[in-house]
């Protein structure tokens, strides 16, 4: 058996070596047969001529030899694939542009398929991730809420200790902490989770123990903690004795008691928790919150999820907790908690509140990438198929022109099955070369693709790996081997069908005119493509265009951010609001400082905080049409450079009271509420926990509508308070203006907060334009792709359409010849051309237009200030793509008018 | 060639190869002679079958070659029987035989 495997490998790898042993061998058989006649009286150059003969020629012994030898058809088929390499090596700007061209279509799918299998597609680590649920309350709350998929604590107990359908549920909040280690302090990402949380995700740990039960009975009994793997890698960097220590959480210290497994971050995906902690510790982690001991029925905050039992459905278990629910508000209904400002309306629309479950895999990053990405993949989908279009064409071009090649090689006894698998062959080798090189292009593409999508510490922990998975190289590879049978079969069938005596007698006859009218409408494809990608590609960069130009409506430049939050680090109320108001004094007497504003609120975050009002005129409006409300500094509307139009700022005397007295409100709010009036002096109250309110905060000035929580969004009613008002803020933004590049001025200012207070750590500090351009990530990303395809699109529609141009004029030159000899102008032979061009170009462009505007309304909502069927856009991208068809065009035009008319005749 | 030549029947060259090969290592014209001489020249095996047959039975291991010096001093390729080989020239000796036996008894009959 390994002589066998030895000679097998010997046959294959060492072929030369042992082509020389054996031509040698029967050298020496000849020279001894010579030799031995000689002996026997012959003159030596009869003896040698004889013995020669007698060996009956050397080359078929060789031959004969040869195919003795194991793993011939291995031999045959290096054979093939060093005679394919050869004859692509040949002609090296073909394989150039067809590997080119396969590599980016590939390379473009692989990338976008690799993020969209991790990211879009993935569950969670967890185990029989489809079992687990999240359970929501549909309908209004009537009351506080942190988010659609959250319900109260106690009604979590509740569905907790009665259902029927869950192995069990468990609950989790995410929250942002402070973690003190050593002389560090840093903030994290932690999750709040009950005690059966790692149990029914069935997720493990790799060191120490996960939260138990046990852990999470009593609150604040339990100061335990469990380290994300990654995390304890990063930040301890992987200390096994971490197990057991003590560390500091907002302060107070906290056990470690286990690191979880690698590869689970928490069940939302995208922002991963780097620390887990008993949920009844909830009051140390969230200061100035509660939610738990209180036991608030009106303030829904824990997510709820539940694995269902074996053999249970979600709409099965859905169904089957209606009763349930409707028995938990029944109960609500009734406490005084609701009855206090409900109405019998009100308590009727409580009751008809039903239970959801939703898929509890899917992540928040899965929502919001789901669309861009999916659009993404679809033009990675029509660059593709343009790559096929192209290559097709290019090989069919090929095909034709080595028809003679075919016919030689069938005429001295060529199989065809052996032409056919040749000229697979060789479509395989391209796939394959474009495959790699493509592949590559992914590994790359995807690393820059997670940097742009997620923060830079989120992109280094997220487990999306550039390096594609087993299903990601099996669409590959499907990828590769359609791609091989749509554009390698059709001329390898063609190619072998050629009638041998027809392609070796005449050169120039009509033997392959079926493949020209499949060339045109090839290149006529590839134009409707290239303009669908055009078209996209302009009202993206429009978009982000649209959304950089319009801005948040006040000036970005030389504007510094960052947030900060002392109540994290054990600061008490009093404290907190001394530490604000020595800090606004610090950074504002800062060398190189214009001027400092405070906000509760981040300013185009996507964080809004909403409440109803009760005014006099007006009553409490449902949630999506309450104004957006903030604390601010006196200063904040200075500093972002917004003008009052009426009225006066907030000044430092309007924080004497602690009640909500006064606010500044901006034009849609004046226009909403104080419709014809002048707003100044008008009053209006906030809605509290469903107590009723008297209307007593005054409108003292009027400000322009801005941007709020992003850029995208028509600047809703908004109300601004002073915020010494509200001691229960959990942090600020601050905001500063200042006299030069802010850039040089962020370490300055790093030095400057820790001097002023190490135990404070700052958040986030960078100018308000990079927040803004990482905001537009989405878009930019989207803009440039879009683009780049677009332009990878036109480039391979103008190759395509030169392509088959020059073989018309090429085949036809005689033709033109003629018509010249017969007197024809130059100009009418190419107009000729021209006319001919245009019907391709004007072909692909009308189905183009027909598919862009069907199309259209699929991707209006990633559209910002523009219309999906945009004339300009639609227009400019028809001209832009006819014009460079065009100029390709134009060069066999020319080619065609310069033919000699002799030489043209001459030609066979 | 005064003897009159004999087309070798199929299997019988191995067998032949691996009986010339029983005593010593041969070159290729050594066993193409070696042939001749048992055979009383009724078998002169050509180059055209005796390579590929020596390298397909070297293949199958019943062969091992080396290199060496011929009676003339010229480097030549020697073959001798391998263990397998050895075998090999056993068993099909007693098939040959058997068969000699049966066909020589059946031409008999006639």
């Amino acid at each position: 058996m390994i002589s066998r495997l030895l000679s097998l490998w010997n046959n294959v790898f060492r072929r030369k070596q042992l082509d020389r042993d054996l031509d040698e061998e029967l050298e020496a058989y000849v020279e001894l047969m010579s030799a031995e006649k000689v002996r026997g009286g012959v003159s030596p150059e009869e003896a040698h001529r004889d013995a020669r003969r007698q060996a009956g020629g050397i080359d078929q012994v060789v031959q004969s030899v040869r195919d003795f030898r194991a793993g011939v058809w291995l031999d045959r088929f290096a054979q093939d694939i060093r005679y394919g390499v050869r004859t692509l090596a040949k002609n090296p700007a073909f394989t150039l542009v067809a590997v080119t061209t396969l590599a980016l279509g590939i390379g473009a799918n692989a990338a976008m398929f690799s993020l969209l299998d991790q990211v879009v597609l993935r569950l969670l680590p967890v185990r029989n991730p489809e079992k687990v649920v999240i359970v929501r309350e549909t309908g209004n709350h009537y009351g506080n809420s942190y988010g659609p998929n959250t319900i109260s604590w106690p009604m979590f107990e509740d569905l907790r200790d009665h259902n029927q359908v869950f192995s069990g549920m468990f609950c989790r909040f995410p929250a942002t902490v402070d973690i003190g280690y050593g002389d560090r302090t840093a903030q994290i990402s932690a999750e709040l989770v009950s005690g059966s949380y790692f149990s029914i995700l069935g997720v493990g740990t790799a060191l120490g123990r996960a939260i138990a039960p046990d852990d999470d009975a009593v609150p604040d009994s339990k100061p335990v903690v469990v380290l994300s793997y990654s995390f304890w890698r990063s930040y301890f960097n992987g200390d096994r004795t971490v197990v057991g220590r003590t560390i500091g959480l907002n302060r107070l210290a906290m056990t470690v008691i286990g690191v979880a497994q690698p590869g689970f971050d928490g069940v939302e995906l995208g922002v991963p928790a780097k620390v887990f902690v008993p949920i009844m510790m909830k009051t140390e982690m969230t200061p100035r919150s509660d939610g738990l001991k209180d036991r608030p029925r009106r303030l829904s905050w824990v997510t709820a999820y539940g694995r269902l039992k074996p053999g249970v459905s979600l709409e099965q278990a859905q169904l089957s907790l209606q009763p349930l629910m409707h028995s938990i508000l029944e109960m609500e209904s009734l406490q005084p908690e609701f009855t206090r400002n409900a109405t019998a309306e009100d308590r009727e629309l409580l009751l008809r509140n039903r239970v959801e479950l939703l898929p509890g895999a899917g992540n928040g990053l899965r929502e919001y990438m789901r669309k861009p990405l999916l659009l993404l993949v679809a033009l990675t989908g029509a660059v593709l198929l343009l790559a096929c279009a192209n290559l097709a064409n290019l090989l069919l071009a090929r095909a034709t022109a080595r028809e003679r090649e075919f016919a030689v090689r069938l005429a001295i006894g060529a199989a065809r099955a052996r032409i056919v698998r040749q000229l697979l062959l060789e479509s395989l080798l391209l796939a394959g070369a474009g495959t790699i090189l493509g592949l590559a292009l992914a590994f790359l593409a995807d690393r820059i693709l997670l940097r742009i999508y997620l923060p830079e510490d989120a992109a280094a922990e997220f487990a999306v790996s550039p390096i594609p998975d087993g299903r990601v190289l099996a669409f590959v590879v499907g990828i590769m081997l359609l791609t091989s049978l749509v554009f390698g079969l059709l001329p390898a069938v063609r190619g072998s069908g050629t009638e041998v005596t027809l392609a070796l007698k005449d050169r120039s006859g009509a033997l392959s005119a079926g493949g020209i009218s499949l060339r045109r409408m090839l290149v006529g494809i590839q134009v409707a493509l290239s303009l669908l990608l055009l078209v996209g590609a302009g009202l993206f960069v429009r978009t982000l265009r649209n959304l950089e130009k319009l801005g948040p409506g006040f000036p970005t430049d030389r504007l510094l951010t960052f947030t900060i939050n002392p109540s994290l680090s054990g600061y008490t109320d009093e404290q907190t609001e001394s530490f604000f108001e020595r800090l606004n004094l610090s950074l504002e007497t800062m060398p190189g400082v214009r001027s400092v504003g405070l906000s509760a609120m981040p300013l185009l975050k996507g964080y809004a905080w909403q409440n109803a009002i009760v005014g006099k005129d007006f009553e409490g409006a449902p949630i999506e049409q309450q104004p957006v409300l903030n604390n601010v500094s006196p200063d904040y509307f200075a500093t972002l450079e917004i003008p009052l139009l009426a009225g006066r700022a907030i000044t430092p005397r309007d924080h004497a009271s602690l009640k909500y007295t006064v606010a500044v409100i901006n034009e849609g709010f004046a226009r909403k509420y104080f419709p014809a009036r002048n707003p100044i002096g008008q009053r209006f109250g906030l809605v509290n926990n469903m107590q009723s309110v008297t209307p007593d905060i005054e409108v003292i000035g009027v400000i322009p509508d801005r941007k709020y929580r992003d850029l995208r969004e028509t600047p809703p009613p908004q109300a601004y308070f002073p915020y010494y008002e509200d001691i229960k803020f959990r942090g600020m933004t601050i905001y500063l203006r200042t006299q030069a590049d802010p850039r040089q001025f962020e370490d300055a200012l790093r030095e400057r907060m820790r001097q002023f207070d190490p135990h404070v750590p700052v958040v986030g500090l960078e100018t308000v334009n990079e927040q803004i351009g990482f905001s537009l990530r989405t878009e930019r990303l989207v803009a440039s792709l879009s683009g780049v395809f677009g332009g990878l699109a036109t480039l391979l529609a103008v190759i395509g359409l030169y392509g088959v141009m020059a073989y018309v004029v090429q085949r036809r030159t005689r033709e033109i010849g003629i018509r010249i000899a017969l007197g024809a102008a130059r100009r009418n032979v190419i107009a000729m051309v021209m006319r001919e061009v245009f019907i391709l170009i004007g072909a692909g462009l009308a189905a183009g237009f027909l598919l862009a505007l069907a199309l259209a309304d699929l991707i209006r909502s990633q559209l910002f200030g523009l219309n999906a069927r945009d004339p300009l856009t639609f227009v400019g991208s028809a001209i832009v793509l006819a014009l460079s068809a065009g100029s390709a065009g134009l060069i066999p035009a020319l080619r065609a008018s310069t033919v000699d008319p002799t030489t043209a005749l001459r030609q066979e | 060639m005064p003897a009159p030549q004999t087309d070798l029947l199929q299997g019988t060259l191995d067998l032949l190869i691996l009986k010339a090969l029983a005593l010593q290592a041969l070159h290729g014209m050594g066993i193409s002679r070696r042939i001749a001489q048992m055979t009383s020249g009724t078998f002169d095996v050509k180059a055209g079958s005796l390579f590929p047959a020596l390298h397909r039975m070297e293949q199958a291991g019943w062969l091992a070659s080396f290199w060496g010096e011929s009676e003339t001093n010229r480097r030549a390729k020697f073959y001798s029987l391998t263990k397998a080989g050895k075998k090999q020239l056993h068993t099909e000796s007693e098939r040959w035989e058997r068969i000699s036996v049966a066909m020589a008894a059946a031409l008999r009959t006639a």
